[in-house]
């Protein structure tokens, strides 16, 4: 008897807790924050987020943080957005670029983060078989395509993009969802019949002879925002100093790679292990713009932010001040 | 002392206890202690996604799915497992031969062979039974050569006395049926590890439907709260599978050997 | 039927050193049809080694073993074993146990039962019929081996101290038992054990064995009337000199 009592007053305790999980307003510390000793940035191996590797490569965080009191930058390698969010979630990492559509789960989830900036526009490829005939869209109905899992940019364009033309996902065209690598082994291996993929992917696969790049995301989205800098929501409260830095020391780097794209191109390829090849010919090819200004930015966001919400992706609707904050940047 | 009868109540209502007090405590550190549904889902958010899954999700879809993954992967394990390790443990020299090459295999996480699962099997049921099959066979060889390495001699030796001096015939009529418990054994450890690959082989795309394959999705969307439903009911399957060799397989096809060790 | 000949047998085995250790050295003998001979010595004389080339189980370095005028070279179902382990099927049924050497030779299934079961009656244990071995107690486990032994009819049959493992009052109640079976039976057989009493109460002849190597020391036989009475004087009077001729090691060469 003694223990039905203690497992009533149990089940009792639960129903009333039941609900209670809201995530914490952000509870705003106006104490004097500490100085940041650390600052952990986080990153993908995609030619978009060339500008974190090279500022890293050259020295540049350490250089630029370091009169802010910043002892230490490291970054950490993501092989797409999702976990890389959840490290951030995690409050593992300080600073992410990223793609803009990761972004939004985790901000619905509950993520203490904002976009300071833009990282890069458009720059991804559709790439197709050699042995299959690409006439449009259309010729796509009955093929099985490779692309970053759900949530993720290049996942949230290429369904728009598909829809756009009278093809339906999953019921016309599959789509299967995997990190870069897999992706990249099965079209090699002949086992999906596309893949679309963020540079330099595209050209890993055409350089292995295994497929032609037949259309540039552009196409799909015009001008269409990739990759954005999220910094803390910590970070923005208590140091709006060192994210006014960041966003400076990323148009450095961007100004540097754009005027020495072959030294660029070879740090890239030895931070990530990508054939330098590879890397040169995506620069080549591809549609992509590192442009750091947010105001281009709000509007694609705010309509990938709407299509996640319509598919069931984010479970609330976002608005532009759950998810920006541009006070950071300013035209140089 | 009390009698039996009355502590296997007793014993039942305490399991009942532990785990409702871990609920309550799951309840209370996720809602009053942490306040954050990415971090620790209440018991109360994933009892509320599973009914939305329920109503709206795919579970029996996914269910399928993810039996059919399994059922290619323990099927082709136990189909080339028994006989790899009958050979093995009938025969001397073709256990030296390739008893160093399962050695080397065995070790290798089936995670890792996602890659070849990939090359070779394209993205279908076969390349995520494969994953599972990569786990699930090892478990089946070794004791299934384990049950006929210590299969008695006095039985063969009986069985030959009797007529049954055939190789293949000692295997059937005498090594087999010997080392049935062994072998036994070992497919309910290849079926428990089989089932814990299933995460890894739904991991890469090979279908659009799958406990496994739910499970990364709704992590991709920061949904933790469904992750932790197909996680529970990733673990109550498990349980069912093991039950189902606990109550009825040993039961009925092994109870020769009730009254050896009490 | 059941002529067993044994012609000067030798048997060693290699030792870790790499010589050979002598086992069986020049043994020959004879067992005559419907015979029934004990072979008697102290443990580690070769006695089973003995039982086991004459079952074919393993093979002799030099010598023959005849029966019936054909040499036995592996094991054969014309020579049934009863061995001195357990050695029923665990995974079997009594029945199944004593029908497996008719399942071997391709009896239909009513056939190889009928026949099981005349012999599960003959031992007593019809009701056991449907039991596991893990059920049954030393002794009935011993007879349910007998009677599978004699299910597939052979000409000889060894036993291996097929009691010894069972306690004084069971023994004795088996060995009547088992002499009632060989007198309906008719079988010749070969039964190893190292108590004088058994050898005098069950064989025609008992064939005393020296110790390593095995040589026959003496050769007895026991003319005494059947059914035996363990405390007559003539029983005493054999048992007596089988003992003297042990205890005395007159057989050491």
């Amino acid at each position: 008897m003694k223990i039905t009592a203690i497992a009533l007053i149990a089940i009792a305790l639960l129903l009333i807790t039941a609900g209670c999980t809201q995530p914490s307003a952000t509870t705003s510390t106006t104490s004097t924050a500490a100085p940041i000793k650390e600052l952990r940035i986080g990153y993908q191996p995609s030619t978009h987020q060339m500008a974190e590797i090279t500022a890293m490569d050259k020295g540049w965080w350490q250089q630029d943080l370091a009169p802010l009191g910043v002892v230490n930058v490291t970054d950490t390698v993501f092989p797409t957005g999702a976990p890389e969010m959840q490290a951030m979630l995690a409050g593992d990492i300080d600073v992410a670029y990223v793609g803009s559509a990761p972004v939004l789960s985790a901000v619905a989830t509950g993520l203490d983060a904002k976009i300071v900036a833009g990282v890069n526009t458009q720059g991804s490829d559709l790439v197709v078989r050699n042995d299959l005939n690409y006439s449009g869209p259309q010729s796509l109905k009955g093929l099985t395509i490779a692309t970053f899992p759900a949530g993720t940019i290049q996942d949230t364009i290429l369904r728009n993009w598909l829809m756009q033309n009278n093809i339906t996902p999953d019921k016309d065209v599959t789509i299967k969802g995997m990190n870069g690598g897999d992706a990249v082994t099965a079209i090699a291996a002949g086992k999906v019949d596309a893949v679309f993929l963020p540079t330099p992917s595209p050209s890993t696969v055409v350089n292995l002879g295994k497929g032609k790049i037949v259309v540039h995301s552009g196409e799909m989205y015009p001008n269409h925002t990739c990759c954005v800098l999220v910094v803390s929501g910590k970070l923005i409260r208590e140091h709006p100093e060192i994210v006014r830095q960041i966003i400076k020391t990323n148009d450095k780097a961007v100004a540097y790679n754009e005027q020495n794209l072959d030294e660029a191109a070879g740090i890239f390829s030895n931070k990530t292990g990508t054939k330098l090849e590879d890397v040169k010919d995506s620069l080549k090819e591809w549609d992509g713009n590192w442009a750091s200004d947010p105001n281009i930015i709000i509007n694609p966001v705010l309509d990938y932010a709407r299509i996640q919400y319509n598919s069931g992706i984010i479970k609330k609707p976002l608005t532009k001040d759950d998810l920006f904050d541009l006070s950071f940047y300013q035209k140089s | 002392m009390g009698s039996h009868v009355q502590k296997n109540g007793k014993d039942r209502w305490l399991g009942a206890l532990a785990i409702i007090l871990a609920l309550v405590i799951w309840e209370i550190i996720a809602a009053v202690i942490i306040r954050y549904p990415f971090i620790l889902p209440a018991p109360t958010d994933v009892a509320a996604a599973f009914v939305n899954l329920l109503q709206h999700g795919t579970l029996l879809l996914d269910l399928e799915d993810s039996l059919i993954h399994f059922a290619i992967g323990l099927g082709v394990a136990i189909l080339v497992g028994i006989p790899l390790g009958i050979a093995m443990g009938w025969n001397h020299r073709f256990n030296a031969f390739i008893d160093p090459i399962v050695e080397i295999f065995r070790p290798i996480p089936p995670l890792a062979w996602i890659p070849f699962a990939i090359i070779w099997f394209g993205l279908t049921a076969w390349s995520a039974g494969f994953v599972i099959f990569a786990g699930a066979v090892f478990p089946i060889i070794i004791n299934t050569y384990s049950g006929f390495r210590s299969v008695p001699r006095i039985f063969v030796e009986a069985g030959k006395m009797l007529g049954c001096t055939k190789d293949r015939d000692l295997i059937r009529y005498i090594a087999f049926p010997a080392a049935l418990p062994s072998v036994a054994a070992g497919i309910r450890i290849a079926t428990g590890v089989g089932w814990m690959c299933l995460v890894a082989a739904e991991l890469f795309g090979v279908s659009n439907y799958g406990l496994g394959q739910k499970l990364w999705w709704f992590y991709d969307i920061h949904q933790m709260d469904s992750v932790v439903v197909y996680m529970i009911i990733l673990g109550f399957i498990g349980l069912a599978f093991d039950m189902v060799f606990r109550y009825y397989l040993d039961r009925h096809f092994l109870k020769w050997r009730t009254g050896e060790v009490a | 039927m059941g002529d067993l000949q044994i012609r000067d047998l030798n048997q060693s085995f290699l030792r870790d050193d790499g010589s050979e250790l002598s086992v069986l050295e020049h043994l020959s003998f004879e067992v005559h049809d419907k015979e029934f001979v004990c072979i008697l010595g102290s443990s580690g004389c070769g006695k089973t080694t003995l039982l086991r080339l004459i079952a074919g189980l393993d093979e002799a370095r030099s010598g023959s073993i005849i029966l019936d005028g054909e040499e036995i070279k592996s094991p054969s179902p014309k020579v049934g074993f009863v061995f001195q382990e357990y050695s029923l099927f665990p995974w079997r049924t009594v029945i199944d146990n004593i029908a497996f050497g008719l399942e071997m030779k391709g009896m239909v299934r009513e056939e190889r039962y009928r026949i099981a079961e005349h012999f599960l009656d003959l031992v007593n244990l019809t009701q056991f019929r449907n039991s596991y071995p893990s059920e049954l107690s030393g002794g009935m486990r011993q007879r349910v081996a007998v009677t599978r032994a004699l299910a597939l009819d052979p000409v000889l049959l060894l036993m291996d101290e097929p009691f010894g493992a069972l306690d004084a009052q069971t023994r004795n109640m088996l060995q009547q038992e088992l002499l009632g079976i060989w007198e309906k039976t008719r079988k010749t057989v070969v039964f190893i054990t190292h108590s004088v009493d058994e050898a005098v109460f069950l064989s025609d002849r008992i064939i005393v064995l020296t110790s390593r190597p095995g040589r026959i020391c003496r050769i007895f036989p026991v003319e005494l009337p059947r059914p035996r009475d363990r405390t007559s004087v003539e029983f005493a009077q054999v048992r007596r000199d089988v003992l003297d001729l042990i205890n005395q090691n007159y057989c050491i060469q």
